[in-house]
Formats: structure tokens, sequence, C-alpha cells
């Protein structure tokens, strides 16, 4: 009995010492709502490298008001309703933070839950459900900033660079393959209605779950159809790269567009340069290897250093958020005057690396010059730029090369 | 252990978590956890009834809880059905589901049960997200986002008022296991443990293996969908993230630390395992990695779980008795 009551007292111990923290009075503390654990893990430290890179350097300057910023997390896990709930009651409730930078966050529970506080809250849902839950009531969701498009104007966005891609297709058959969440689903009707709209024949839509690594009977049907386009949408990479691992044994002549599901780095890192020749895009992306201005480059080169990689989906943006929400603090001189901070950011947007960007009536980044959709094409193992939208046009010097497998 | 010991753990473990808005009432995220808590605390009861107690390895406790949440929740959005008349029709409608997912499992052994069980898990999210879910009303991908709270004579528990919706959630948590508790020690109760000790045997003497292993199907199926039920209500919006294995290691993690067949322990299992995970929450990425280190010597050290502190060595030796 004695041992059982000395395993209570030092598992009571170890757990009271991690649950003392407490954030110093003289910082302000920020909420970082991401997933740290379970299946989008990978995506959550793309947003947080941006983040952190934002507030090391706010911190380095002097702080914000004469504060410095002080990193509150929590793991959003895999966003089941109760996690998103309890991650802004621990967040805006119990730590009092001044601001809230998520990335994935919860395709519209996160308006519902971060939308009852007033601190800014900035996400990357990326989901038409997203705003729809913000048009129900925008006075009180006034505090929620999506940072991309929607996934409607993301699909029309890559429908219109497979349209303007100097390529002829062989002929007008397009397979789509999405996921089974909001985001699959909306790229992919998008993307169907779109080449129907322009004669194209959709002769496979497949929607497949996350966790699909066995693409044999898929791939079957597509080297019958032999389409001109595969596009495949799955935000994560194990499945993508499967696909292609298995795709490229016996390849069709298509163009192989991965869209959204092109950045995340372990894409990349896993396939290297036998990637070569798959497009992809990027919301809200910073154009590279060579960025259109020196501002941008030096942060391209900084990111680089810090990180030892190419920018990943979310990473600039995220920055920028933090930069546009420190802006505004240091214009209204309060970082816990959440009306006012709020106004600022709604009336101004901010000036970032590209230029200004403003949030639109549903507070959605919309895509724009200062925060465009890169579209990518991977060559030589890496992203390379090769169109932004809008206006969808050429990125500096760098062309879309046909695919290996077409040759 | 005793009926009263039994009552005794219980009456203790909700009369201290009754007091805790005198302390903590004003802290949003604390009621919050508490409010799950009461919730966890329901489900992995009923699994434990339905895995320590009658020995059927059903792995479905987080699809029927999804189902009660889902079909609520439906009832009150595109039905217009008040919530707590959804919350009642949510827990009959996923006791009939169970009754369907118990028939075909009653002629299977014990890992074919749970095969079948978590294939019935695996299956509703695609269901839900697909084509039939959407003109079901679930919402597909998106889930249900604007599920009304439960009103009483026009007085509204939802998530923005917290003392009060937990009191309900309390109320509704010990109703459920003292349910429970009463079967457990009525002659159900007896007949389930015959059963798992051993099923010819207590067939010879009369007992019915298909009567009672529907039953408790029926029975867990229905209180599992009456608190998922609550749990839509409460949260106001549901998706199908619910069904994640995140969600379903969490519960189990909770039965084991409260004992497998040690019920009352489930309860007590509940509010450790979420405060502990709370606690651990500045480990970030390590977290899983140090709950299930905490989990491997707490089962080596404690079998029966943390009932283990209030069980003589005979009861030790004959758990679920």
């Amino acid at each position: 009995m004695m041992r059982k009551f000395a395993l209570l007292a030092v598992t009571i111990l170890f757990l009271a010492a991690f649950g003392g923290t407490a954030s110093a009075a003289d910082t302000i503390p920020v909420g970082v709502p991401l997933a740290m654990t379970g299946a989008y893990t990978g995506s959550g430290q793309d947003y947080f490298k941006g983040i952190k890179m934002a507030i090391d350097e706010i911190n380095e300057a002097g702080g914000l008001l004469g504060k410095q910023l002080e990193i509150i997390r929590y793991d959003s896990k895999e966003f089941a309703p109760e996690v998103v709930m309890q991650g802004a009651d621990y967040l805006c409730g119990q730590k009092k933070v001044a601001s809230v930078h998520a990335g994935w966050a919860g395709w519209g529970q996160d308006v519902r839950a971060y939308g009852k506080y007033d601190a800014p809250f900035f996400a990357d849902d990326g989901s038409q459900a997203a705003v729809d839950v913000f048009r129900e009531d925008p006075k009180k969701y006034y505090n929620i900033y999506q940072l991309t498009d929607v996934g409607v104007e993301q699909a029309k966005s890559m429908f219109r660079l497979l349209m303007t891609l100097p390529y002829k297709y062989p002929n007008n058959k397009v397979v789509i393959i999405n996921t089974d969440d909001s985001w699959g689903v909306e790229v992919g009707d998008t993307l169907e209605k779109s080449f129907k709209e322009k004669g194209w024949k959709v002769a496979k839509r497949e929607t497949v779950p996350y966790g699909t690594n066995e693409w044999g009977a898929i791939l079957t049907q597509i080297r019958r159809i032999k389409p001109a386009i595969i596009h495949v949408e799955i935000p994560s990479a194990q499945e993508v790269i499967t696909f292609f691992r298995q795709f490229i044994k016996r390849p069709t002549k298509s163009i192989l567009s991965y869209g959204w599901g092109i950045t995340p780095r372990e894409v990349l890192q896993n396939l290297g340069k036998d990637a070569d020749g798959i497009v992809g895009e990027m919301p809200s992306g910073l154009p590279g290897p060579k960025a259109p201005n020196p501002a941008a480059q030096a942060w391209i080169d900084k990111y680089v250093k810090l990180y030892k990689h190419q920018i990943p989906a979310g990473s600039w943006i995220t920055y920028t958020a933090v930069k546009a929400w420190a802006n505004a603090v240091k214009n209204v001189g309060d970082a816990y005057n959440f009306k006012a901070v709020n106004k600022y950011l709604k009336d101004n947007g901010y000036k970032g690396l590209l230029g200004q960007i403003k949030w639109d009536k549903d507070n959605v980044l919309r895509a724009q010059p200062g925060a465009p959709i890169v579209h990518y094409q991977v060559q030589g193992g890496e992203l390379i730029a090769i169109y932004t939208d809008p206006p969808i046009k050429p990125y500096g010097n760098y062309k879309f090369i046909v695919p290996r497998w077409i040759k | 252990m005793s009926f009263k010991r039994m009552a005794t753990i219980m009456g203790g473990t909700f009369g201290l978590v009754a007091a805790a808005p005198l302390f903590v009432g004003d802290i949003r995220f604390i009621m919050h956890i508490l409010i799950m808590c009461l919730i966890w605390a329901v489900v992995a009861s009923c699994w434990d009834l339905i895995m320590g107690f009658a020995g059927i390895f059903s792995f479905g406790q987080v699809a029927f809880f999804a189902i009660g949440a889902y079909s609520s929740a439906i009832f009150s959005v595109n039905l217009g059905v008040p919530a707590v008349l959804a919350m009642l029709l949510a827990g009959l409608f996923t006791a009939l589901i169970g009754v369907l997912v118990g028939l075909p499992c009653l002629k299977l052994a014990g890992p074919y049960v749970a095969l079948v069980t978590f294939g019935v898990h695996m299956t509703l999210m695609p269901l839900l997200r697909g084509k039939i879910g959407m003109a079901l009303g679930s919402g597909g991908s998106v889930g249900i986002l604007t599920i009304p709270p439960i009103r009483i004579f026009g007085y509204s528990f939802s998530s923005a008022n917290l003392v009060p919706t937990f009191y309900f959630a309390l109320l509704l948590a010990m109703a459920c296991t003292a349910v429970i508790l009463v079967v457990i020690k009525s002659h159900w109760g007896t007949a389930f443990l015959a059963l798992k000790d051993s099923e010819d045997f207590a067939m010879s003497l009369g007992v019915s293996a298909f009567k009672y292993k529907l039953m408790v199907f029926a029975l867990t199926s229905f209180l599992t969908g009456v608190i998922g039920a609550f749990y839509g209500h409460y949260i106001g919006m549901i998706s199908t993230r619910m069904l994640e294995l995140d969600l379903f290691c969490t519960l189990m993690v909770m039965v084991v630390v409260g004992g497998i067949g040690m019920f009352p322990g489930t309860i007590l299992g509940a509010f450790i395992t979420v405060i502990a995970n709370e606690l651990l929450a500045p480990l970030g990425t390590y977290r899983a990695m140090v709950m299930g280190a905490l989990v491997v010597i707490l089962v080596l050290l404690l079998p029966n779980g943390v009932m283990g502190f209030w069980l003589k060595p005979a009861e030790a030796e004959a758990p679920a008795a």
C-alpha cells in the first residue's frame, strides 16, 4: 500500500511541476493554438515557424509597446469540437492573450469558439464553411480574420493555371481525386464544375479518406482513361507521396496537379527530384526561390538560414499576420483595446513584404497582389514559382517545363 | 466491491465535483474541462460495463457517442424537435443501432466482436461525410455548426452559461452512472459476470446469453447516445473530427486508469486522465509520449487502476465481483 501511495504522490508532483506555468506580468501573451500532436502536426509546425520568427523579431527589436511578447501554445490535436472550444477558453478566457495566431483551426468551429471573445484571431481555414459562420453574425465575429482565400476561389485559381499553362493537352479528359473533408470536397466540386463548363469530361471523380495509400485500383482506371490532367487534392504528405510513387511506375501522359498538397515540406523531402514536373499552389504565398523584391528576398534568406529549407505553406502568411497585429497595436497604443485594434486591422490592413494586404467584408484575405496565390512546379527537387494570381501571370523568369513522363 | 462502497466512492467524487463552481465557477476553461470530464465519465463507464463486466470486447463506444450527438442534432436542427426530447429520441435511436450492431456480435468470439464494433466506428466517418450523411442532414465534412442549446422553461443550458450547464451535466452523469451501478448490483450484473466468467456454465444454469448481451448493448448504447446528444447541444457544433482516433485512445486510457471492470473507477479515471492531459500540455509534442509512459507505469504498478487503492486484497484478486 505504501508503494502505491508513493507512486501516486510522485505522479501528482510530476504533473504539478508542469501545471504550474504562469506568464510574467510584464509580457504580452500571444495565443498559438496549433496541432502539436496527431495527423496535422506537420502543418502545425510550418505555421508555427512563421509565427515564432515574427515574434522573435519583435522581441529582438525591443518588444511591443516596450513589452516582450510571450507565446502561449495550445495543442489543437485533431480539431474535435470540444478541443477547439477548450483552446479558446484556455487562451482567451484563462490566459487573457492579446491575440491568437492559428493555422488550420477548425473550419468554422473556430469562428464560433473564438468569436465569443474579442482578441483578434487569425486562422487559415481556407473554407467557405468558416465564412458562412462569420456571415451569420459579422458583428459578433468581428475579431475573426482568415489568412487565405476560401477553397472555392483557390480551386478556381488552380483551374486558371491549368488552362494557362503553355502546353497543348492531348485530350479533354480530367481525373479529380480529393479528400472527404470540407477542403477536399470544396476544391473537388469547384474543379469539376469549372472543367465541365469549359467542355472537359470529368472522366473520374474520386473522394478518398485520409490514410489512403494503396492506389492500385484507381491507377488502373486512370491508365485506361489516359486523362490529360490528374488533379489530386490531398493536404497530407503521406497520401500524395504514395500516389506519386505508384503512378510513376507506369505513368500516363498527364499533367499531375497536386493543388495545396505539393506544399508540405515532407513531400519534397521524400520525393526530391523525382517529383520534378508536378504542379501545385500555395495561397497567400511569397513566390520564390527568387523573391520579387529585396525585402522579401531577405526574408526568404533568413527563413532558409533559420530552418534549413524553403518556405512551406502557411509560414509566410502567419508571419505577416503577427506583424499586421503588432502594427495595429502600435498604432492603437494598447494591446488590450480590442475594439480599436480590430477596427485598425479592418480599416487599414497592413503593408507587408509584397505590398498592401486588406481583409474584405467577410474578414477574408482574398487572393490579392500583396498576398497572392502562388502556383509552383517542382524543378530540381524544389518548389519554383511559375505563376502568381491575381491576375494569373507568369512569375519572374521561371518557366513551366513539360514533365519527363509526358515527353 | 459492495454496493455501499461503490455508492460512497461515486457520491464522494460527485460531491467534490459539485463544490467546484464555488471556487472556479468564473473560470470558463476549468468549468468546460469539468463538464467534459462528466461527459467522458459516462462514456467510459458504459464502456466499462460492456467490456469490463459483460466481457464483450466492444470498440464501438465512440461511434455510439457520435451517433447520439448527430441524431439529436439532426432531430433538433432539421425537424425542430426540442432539445430535451431530441436527446431522449437520440438515446433510443442509438440503442436501436446498438442492438443492430449487437445482433451479429452475439455469434462472434471476443476479438471478432472488437473487429465488428471497431468496423462500425471506422465506417461512420465516411458515412456521415458522404452523400448518405448529407441526405440525412449530417452537414457532410463540415458538420453541424448550429445546434440549439437545451432549453427548459425558457432557461438555456449551453457553453455561454457554464455553471448551470455544469450542474445539468452533473445531474445527467449522476443519473447515468447510478443506472450503471444499479445494473451491476442487480441480477443483470450477476448474469453479466456469470456469462463473462463461463458462458457455457451460465447458460446451463438458465442464463440467456442472447437476452443479456443484447440488453447490455442496448443499455450502454442508450446511455452513451444520451450523453453524446448532451455533448452536441452543449458545444453547439459537431463534426466527424470527434471520430478521430484521438478521442478513442483517450477514452481507453480513462477505462484503464480507472480499472477495467472496477466501476466506479472509470469516473475517477475520466477526471484523472483529462486533468493529467491538461497539466501535461506544456510538453507539447512530447505530451502523448509522457502520458503513454505514465499509463504504462500505472498499469504495471496498479493493475486494477486507481481503484486498486480502495480494494481489499481478496477483491484485488477477483475484480469486477
